[in-house]
């Protein structure tokens, strides 16, 4: 080989200052796009009950929606939501004045920065937080640990069903929305949203909508409700299209979830199919997006501490105590050992015991949603995380008795949420209301529950909740042991008694 | 010839790099982890390890997630539930299954698959699991099948399959490049040579196995002999095999045509068969079995024969009618103790087909030189046992647990005892199979109505080897009297 004697170290000298220059420079890229590209960083709060409200289960990792995706979705597909003025409002989320941060998402929607890019997605608030009007005009009170009793999760899924297969889904249309918002996406993330984790998102939401079509079988759930155990057989991708008619509608009532230490070892969910608080909440945080390689453990920690001691507000309303001190020995001879000793003593023979259908007597759709096989099933579920792999699951064959912390607040009754206030539960079923109006938040003190025969309001409209649809039955939970023949004294006097919880 | 300092030092780090090399195939791929330990005999025997995860194991993610990807070659909603498995509540496998770590989580059946069973006293009761019961609602055929179509499907990829995995295991860099360019190609070509082996019973409009049964000597013959494809057929009931010290002795013989005599030959032989045997096609694992696994293998083989021998037979879990049953007892004595009773005349003993009638199918797939050709198979894998043989006939088998035993005969051609006292022409020519409430009634499960059609598998009397006729006995007994011997039956 030859080389140029005379240019050769000229050559040289001049390569290497080059590599001067870009190897550092290089160097630096390199770091840089690591740095960014493997960013994982949630919004953190400094205080607990913020941290459950709007902190990241990890559910973002998987399933988050870019942050300015997000924003843009009301604004380029109104005609999706009950109200496209409204927003996210219109499906009943909850817009606290007092979050910390990112005071444009609503309650139970967490943001996390993943790879570089802000991404949301649902948290356990958002079937956990609900809201309490005084009156048609007063402010809502956002109150922490009790179900959702607004929110419209089957119509918010629908929503991104809907804008996912519109032929408005395009990124052109919605680089163009979010750059309308003031985008602080840079460059790079506009980039890659625009050409290629918008046709992503699009595939993924197709994928759930395909999959998520068992719901269009079911009576709607309205708000505050959710089918809970069908949900987990399409994501494990069971033949929906074989399951026995029995299984359909598994639609059922968002649980409070304070005093979670005290129920512990009881048997959890409505049909009592578990008896551990962690695996439950595991199971539940798949309804946040997190699968067991990105749920964020610390976090969900920090969340199960703080339900494990969370506590109902008392009731804000005037309480007779003279009546409710009557209600009292009438609570201890008909509800006592079955619910407890009281919203704070949750001894009782049979509490978090399954009483059987046949003795308990309500609606057995959602008891007949879970089966054996979806329990097989569960218990691989975090089968490659030895401890925390799923093993608590049972199949039942009734409803689990709870304590009634907060029962105010857990309104309407039932697993279904078919019988409106304390009053009508403590009727028999002839006497309960057949349509009432569910996702009206103001408090009806008189009949202990919400305000239900309320249709409409300021154009928004409520739910039309028919106890005669398939799982919305309102039966059962009556008779004489279950104080629907009381005399009526009585049962004023027990209704006040249960205000007290 | 003179190596110079430069090449010496080459030749040094090729050589580490091979060592970390084998290390790290060792480490990925053949490192044993044993198995935690199990509460008890019984669970080992539903869970634990038979050895047949070195040969036949799948990778445990992969088994786990093809549910997941294929559902539309899966019978039902319910993953591999919907096959009919036995599932405990709790329990991260189904009985029959047993997860071993060589190298990375493997997956491969043990006896449970086919010997464990439920039964619940109502659609609303709980599955009542028994131990060394017949697995009558699972289809094992089912799940072969299953398996090659996923293999066979275009999905079955490293890419999909990986993705799926990554949704349940955080894999690490290296494991998700094993997985997706070793295991999962390696996996389905195995599994579709498995199923290359299985063309015999995927020949167009061959008799089905259904739930409960199997083809077991065509196994035997196919898999441990390798002999050509003859036109036979056997389906044949999962057996129950507790209780098995009343099987042993001189004389007696075990399977239903009476194929062995002894109680270890039927243990070592179906776990060869269920993988536990070494691939004589890899001398590198012959080279394991020949160090490693033959006398861990025969020490597993003693402790189930300890196990199943001494494990009771199941008490019949319905209320008796003692008075009934003590009737029943005399027409036993005369009508069924000698061919039945533990030391009767016949009881495990060949009774020819002329006398007893039976589909005679079964009897047809075994031969005396398969039985020639497995014992020296055997013998090769340097195991001594008493030799399988060939007698026209079936054996006539104790009634130990009669009750979980349905439905009856070698071929499971008759739903319940009752219909057995019935002459063949009233025993019912279709019925389902494979559904697991119980008909106290008529002792046996019950095998109509909308579930029973749902979950069971529809058994064609009509079809080969599944007639239902022969054993006539006790069919001219009086009404009252089959009712009393029913009873008794059921005190078994």
């Amino acid at each position: 080989m030859s080389t140029d004697p005379a240019s050769g170290p000229a050559r040289t000298r001049c390569c290497r200052s080059c590599w001067y220059v870009a190897g550092p420079l290089l160097v630096l890229v390199v770091l840089w796009a690591y740095i960014r590209f493997t960013r994982d960083r949630p919004v953190a709060f400094a205080n607990d009950e913020d941290h459950f409200k709007y902190g990241s289960t990890g559910g973002e990792r998987d399933a988050g929606i870019p942050y300015w995706v997000w924003r843009a979705l009301p604004e380029l597909f109104p005609e999706f939501l009950p109200d496209g003025k409204k927003g996210y409002a219109s499906l009943g989320f909850i817009f606290d004045p007092s979050r910390p941060t990112d005071k444009d998402l609503p309650v139970g929607v967490s943001k996390r920065n993943v790879q570089g890019v802000d991404r949301v997605f649902l948290n356990c608030a958002a079937c956990h937080v609900g809201t309490v009007r005084d009156a048609p005009t007063s402010i809502p009170r956002i109150i922490t640990g009790m179900p959702a009793n607004t929110v419209d999760l089957q119509a918010f899924e629908r929503f991104l069903f809907n804008c996912a297969t519109s032929e408005k889904f395009t990124p052109e249309r919605l680089s163009y929305e979010m750059k309308a918002l003031g985008t602080t996406d840079d460059f790079i993330n506009r980039a890659l949203l625009r050409y290629v984790a918008l046709s992503l998102a699009q595939q993924r939401l197709i994928f759930l909508r395909d999959r998520f079509k068992f719901m269009d079988r079911e009576p709607d759930t309205g708000p505050g409700r959710v089918d809970t155990f069908n949900p987990p057989k399409v994501l494990l991708n069971f033949r929906m299209d074989l399951l026995p008619e029995r299984e359909w509608v598994g639609n059922c009532d968002l649980p409070s979830i304070w005093n979670q230490g005290k129920r512990q070892g009881m048997w959890l969910h409505w049909d009592g199919n578990n008896n551990s608080v962690e695996e439950r909440n595991r199971s539940a945080a798949y309804g946040t997006g997190a699968i067991p390689p990105t749920i964020d453990r610390p976090s969900v920690k920090r969340m199960e501490r703080w339900i494990h001691d969370a506590k109902p507000p008392a009731y804000p309303y005037a309480i007779d105590k003279a009546l409710a001190a009557r209600g009292e020995p009438v609570y201890r001879e008909y509800c006592a050992s079955c619910h407890g000793r009281s919203g704070e003593d949750f001894s009782g023979e049979y509490v978090g015991q399954v009483t059987l259908i046949d003795k308990i007597g309500t609606d057995r759709h959602r008891l007949d949603s879970y089966t054996e096989e979806l329990c097989a099933n569960q218990n691989q579920l975090y089968a490659a995380y030895p401890d925390e792999r799923f093993s608590h699951f049972r199949k039942t064959n009734g409803y689990a008795n709870q304590p009634l912390d907060g029962i105010w607040l857990r309104a309407p009754y039932l697993h279904n949420g078919s019988v409106p206030n304390l009053r009508d539960l403590l009727e028999p079923t002839s006497k309960r209301p057949a349509v009432f109006y569910r996702g009206y938040d103001v408090y009806d003190a008189r009949n202990v529950g919400f305000l239900t025969d309320v249709a409409e309001e300021n154009g928004k409209k409520y739910f039309r909740f028919d106890t005669s649809l398939s799982g919305n039955g309102n039966q059962g939970h009556e008779g004489k042991a279950f104080g629907t023949e009381l005399p009526a004294d009585e049962k004023e006097a027990l209704i006040e008694y249960l205000k007290t919880f | 010839m003179k190596i110079s300092p430069r090449c010496w030092r080459c030749l040094i780090v090729i050589a580490v790099l091979i060592v970390m090399a084998g290390l790290f195939g060792w480490y990925k791929f053949f490192r044993v982890e044993p198995q935690p330990a199990f509460a008890n005999e019984e669970e080992r025997f539903k869970y634990g390890s038979i050895g047949a995860e070195n040969t036949r194991g799948l990778p445990y993610w992969i088994w786990v997630v093809l549910p997941r990807i294929f559902p539309e070659y899966v019978p039902g909603p319910g993953g591999y539930k919907a096959f009919g498995l036995v599932w405990e509540e709790g329990k991260e496998i189904p009985a029959g299954f047993s997860k071993q770590t060589i190298g990375f989580p493997r997956i491969a059946n043990n006896c449970a698959i086919c010997h464990t069973g439920t039964w619940r006293a109502s659609p609303s009761d709980k599955a009542h699991v028994v131990a060394a019961a017949p697995s009558h609602t699972t289809d094992v055929q089912g799940m072969i099948r299953f398996l090659a179509k996923c293999a066979a499907d275009p999905r079955f990829n490293g890419e999909t399959i990986t993705a799926q995995i990554k949704r349940e295991v955080d894999l690490s860099f290296i494991d998700s490049l094993l997985y997706r360019y070793v295991l999962v190609p390696f996996t389905k070509n195995a599994l579709l040579d498995q199923q290359k082996q299985f063309a015999w019973m995927n020949r167009p409009h061959w008799p089905d196995w259904g739930r409960g049964r199997d083809d077991p000597m065509n196994l035997t013959k196919y898999f441990m002999t390798s002999m050509p494809t003859d036109n036979s057929t056997g389906q044949a009931d999962f057996p129950s095999v507790w209780n098995l010290k009343i099987r042993k002795g001189p004389g007696l013989y075990l399977n239903w045509s009476c194929d062995t005599p002894a109680v270890r030959s039927v243990l070592i032989d179906s776990a060869l068969g269920l993988g536990a045997a070494p691939d004589p096609n890899t001398p590198f694992d012959r080279l394991i079995w020949k160090f490693q696994r033959h006398d861990w293998f025969l020490k597993r083989m003693e402790d189930l024969d300890n196990f199943l021998s001494e494990h009771p037979a199941p008490k019949y879990p319905f209320p008796i009618d003692a008075n009934l049953s003590a009737q029943g007892q005399p027409i036993y004595a005369q009508q069924c103790a000698s061919c039945h009773e533990v030391g009767g005349k016949y009881t495990n003993k060949p009774v020819s087909l002329a006398e007893i009638g039976t589909d005679r199918e079964r009897v047809d797939t075994w031969t005396q030189g398969a039985a020639d050709e497995a014992n020296r198979r055997v013998k090769e894998f340097n195991i001594d046992r008493p030799n399988m043989v060939k007698i026209e006939c079936y054996q006539s088998p104790p009634l130990d647990g009669i009750w979980m035993r349905a439905p009856y005969l070698h071929n499971g051609s008759v739903p319940t005892l009752r219909d057995l006292l019935e002459p063949v022409a009233s025993r019912p020519a279709v019925f389902y199979r494979g559904y697991d409430v119980y008909d106290p009634v008529n002792v046996g499960f019950v095998t109509s109505g909308a579930e029973a059609s749902r979950i069971g598998w529809k058994h064609d009397t009509t079809i080969r080897g599944n007639g239902n006729q022969g054993h006539t006995y006790g069919s001219n007994l009086q009404s009252q009297e089959k009712n009393a011997l029913l009873e008794y039956l059921k005190t078994l």
